[in-house]
């Protein structure tokens, strides 16, 4: 092959896109941004089982159900809550989030006793809740100072309620993972008592439940919270003493997460003249109205919570893989990787005796391997089961490369440029074809929040993808090229 | 390579599809009876039915890992090339395996844990089964859209639903469990399989000439085909058995179980209906 072939090949649209998107993915990998310390690996993201941390897999202890009821919503949710010892929260005007694991044969008659009936049946939380899980939990890791924790909702396919959130820590093991995603806070409401001087109420203990941020008549953000009998005794004690009933503006409650002012608000007028009274049990704290209200409602309701979850999760799954161990299988697919590429071009060798279509072969298949590693650099983690969708993705490359030389040197012969088309073209439909099968089969799996194999599937999907309309193509131009010398 | 000196016109399409009917009909025996008596048509693995797998690196021998872990409900200890070691423990409460993740971290410090809840893993059975369903039929759908026609596209499906069956009929007799990863292999073997089958179809329908010559034209490329696959496959599955990357490990002996049996089905079953059909045809 001469320059000018070599110039006139790479003017080709087809190869120039294969070129380009070979460079971009390099840079991606390398240069944007540089990252000379991490070598070879460059920007490319890893996942646990090969940079080493642990995962924990945590199922909602929630129901969802859709009801029908002549009666009030108000009283149905009254007796469900008394007579499971649960909360039962109303997501939208017929369905009940039941934060607790109880089957539709126990809720039947509770529901039916209340003048109820149900009418779906679903095991998770809702979308709000699962949210608010998420973002305890990101919270707590960060609090810690981890970046690289991934935290996911999993939704079951044919579900519509997320039913388990996945969380994964690099660099963690299984012991420290557990203990961040059990820990609590200390939370303590202390009340202003002359001065800056506080004095202490109560401890988060005292509390038994936590609503969610809610509107008042005027428009204000605020958070419900009930406390045991000896809690709000214990209120009602440090209000009177501490002169809070009295003088409320000038006895704030303030409440305290690790010994942390989260929020330091006066008395309301009317509960302070309840407290006179008796103990109160329910509580409120208002945040002020608008967007801020909310998120600062939001974030309170986090810290009431010390911590704690909205709802009880079980681990369903953990799992742990040392760094070095990670490094180890590291090494281990890079080999693989590489003895499948040497292992191809040896049997192609065999097969075509002819360096000038087995070299371009190989090199499409490694320019094949660049782009998929250069788009997953931004979309997907490489995980081990990635991987082996990685190699098997070089194996169906030269399948197809294969299909396209056979089919263009028919009997041997070199054929001109027109009957070259139409057989390339024939050759370019049977792989069309194949690519559409293979990326049906994989789309499940690709969609499916559940599986670990994501991975596997989304980069096998991703290199029949490109194969079809990027490096095949030009393959084909390729090897015209050198055909027709 | 001897498989290559098959000559492919040398049987009638009847002597062609006899093997690969038989050997469908097998697995459809071997899944079927596991299917009365466990309730799956496939042993499940830790992934499916909970438990815990451990992969450490140690040379303690089988004898002593076995003693170690007595009080536990131990399934099995694998063994690869150098140290590797894969450990199995059925589903067990909560406290006992507490108790084994000390022992674990204790005896072996650098060991890859995982553990699967049991019910976690019925969820999981579900969904894989989901995605299998829907992978089959969307695979069916494609094919039936590409030939438009009935007996061709029939074939196609026909061998790769026996490439599906026969995989997982060997799979049962050899003792590898279904989990997630061979899972997506039988997914991937309905990619693969489909392939070489395209091939085939489109090279003796759609081009002119004889018959004997498209096919074994056909026959060639698609040997050399497959066997690049396996080639690589095959790499694969060396090295992370040898690394004791279980999970590529997994999909690596299906696909290379599936494989072979691609090869079969496409040449014996798929071309053999293709041949009679034409042969039919040719005759009106």
């Amino acid at each position: 092959m001469n320059s000018e072939t070599i110039i006139n090949l790479v003017k080709d649209w087809r190869v120039a896109l294969v070129l380009l998107l070979v460079i971009g993915s390099l840079i991606g990998i390398y240069l944007a941004p540089p990252s000379p310390e991490k070598g070879l690996e460059g920007n490319l993201q890893f996942g646990l089982d090969l940079q080493g941390g642990s995962w924990l897999q945590m199922e909602f202890q929630s129901v969802i159900v859709a009801y029908a009821t002549d009666g009030s919503v108000g009283d149905l949710i009254e007796n469900l809550q008394t007579s499971l010892e649960a909360d039962v929260i109303q997501i939208d005007e017929n369905h009940l989030e039941i934060r607790k694991t109880v089957s539709r044969a126990e809720l039947e008659p509770l529901f039916a006793a209340s003048d109820a009936s149900i009418v779906t049946y679903q095991k998770g939380v809702s979308p709000f809740t699962a949210d608010e899980v998420k973002r305890i939990l990101s919270e707590k890791v960060n609090a810690l100072g981890m970046q690289d924790a991934r935290i996911n909702l999993l939704t079951p396919t044919g579900s519509e309620y997320p039913q388990y959130v996945r969380i994964e820590l690099a660099g963690v093991d299984m012991t420290t993972a557990q203990e961040i995603v059990g820990k609590q806070g200390l939370f303590e409401i202390r009340v202003q008592t002359t001065g800056n001087q506080t004095e202490h109420v109560l401890f988060g203990d005292q509390i038994t439940s936590v609503g969610t941020p809610q509107r008042d008549f005027d428009g204000r953000w605020g958070v419900s919270f009930s406390l045991t009998d000896a809690g709000a005794q214990a209120f009602r004690e440090a209000a009177l003493s501490s002169g809070a009933v009295d003088n409320p503006n000038a006895h704030n409650l303030v409440m305290l997460l690790d010994n942390e002012t989260v929020y330091s608000a006066p008395l309301d007028a009317n509960l302070a003249a309840q407290l006179r009274s008796g103990p109160v049990r329910s509580l409120s704290a208002s945040t002020g109205t608008g967007d801020s209200g909310l998120e600062d409602a939001m974030t309170l309701e986090i810290h009431l919570r010390a911590g704690a979850l909205p709802v009880k999760v079980d681990i369903v799954g953990s799992g742990s893989v040392p760094a070095a161990l990670g490094e180890q299988f590291k090494m281990t697919v890079v080999i693989a990787g590489l003895l499948a590429l040497l292992t191809v071009g040896v049997v192609v060798y065999y097969r075509y005796r002819e360096p000038a279509i087995v070299l371009p072969m190989l090199a499409i298949n490694l320019a094949e391997i660049i782009i998929l590693l250069g788009i997953a650099r931004f979309i997907q983690q490489l995980d081990l089961a990635a991987i082996a969708g990685l190699i098997a993705v070089v194996g169906t490359g030269i399948d197809q490369l294969v299909i396209i030389t056979d089919e263009v040197l028919h009997d041997g012969r070199v054929p001109s440029p027109n009957l070259y088309m139409k057989r390339y073209g024939r050759a370019f439909g049977i792989i069309a074809v194949a690519a559409a099968t293979v990326f049906v089969a994989m789309l499940p799996l690709a969609l499916m929040d559940l599986s670990t194999l994501r991975g596997f599937a989304i980069i096998t999907i991703l290199g029949v993808l490109i194969g079809v309309l990027v490096t095949r193509p030009a393959y084909g131009k390729i090897i015209m090229a050198i055909l027709s010398k | 390579m001897e498989i290559a000196r098959y000559d492919i016109n040398k049987y009638s399409p009847r002597q062609m599809v006899v093997l690969p009917l038989v050997l469908l009909l097998l697995a459809g025996i071997v899944l079927g009876y596991t299917t009365l008596t466990t309730g799956l048509p496939l042993t499940p693995g830790i992934d499916f039915a909970g438990g815990t797998a451990v992969t450490a690196f140690t040379s303690d021998s089988r004898e002593t890992i076995e003693a170690t872990f007595a009080g536990y409900p131990l399934l099995s200890v694998g063994e690869g090339i150098g140290d590797g070691k894969y450990i199995q423990f059925g589903p067990m409460e909560d406290a006992q395996y507490r108790s084994l993740v000390e022992l674990i971290n204790e005896r072996y410090p650098d060991a890859k844990i995982d553990q699967i809840g049991e019910t976690f893993g019925k969820t999981l059975q579900g969904q894989a089964f989901l995605a299998l369903s829907f992978s089959f039929i969307g695979m069916a759908v494609v094919v039936l859209i590409a030939f438009r026609n009935l007996v061709p596209a029939g074939a196609v499906v026909l061998s790769a639903f026996a490439d599906i069956a026969i995989t997982a009929g060997v799979m049962q007799v050899i003792g590898i469990p279904l989990s997630l990863g061979t899972t997506a292999a039988l997914l991937m073997l309905i990619g693969y399989s489909v392939d070489s089958d395209i091939l085939l179809t489109t090279r003796l329908l759609k081009r002119k000439g004889k018959l004997d010559e498209k096919l074994s034209g056909a026959f060639r490329t698609g040997i050399i085909m497959t066997t690049t696959t396996i080639a690589a496959i095959a790499a694969m599955w060396v090295v992370a058995t040898a690394g004791q990357i279980q999970i590529i490990s997994e999909i690596a002996s299906v696909l290379l179980i599936g494989l072979f049996i691609d090869m079969m089905n496409t040449w014996m079953l798929n071309a053999g209906i293709l041949k009679e059909y034409i042969l039919r045809s040719g005759k009106k």
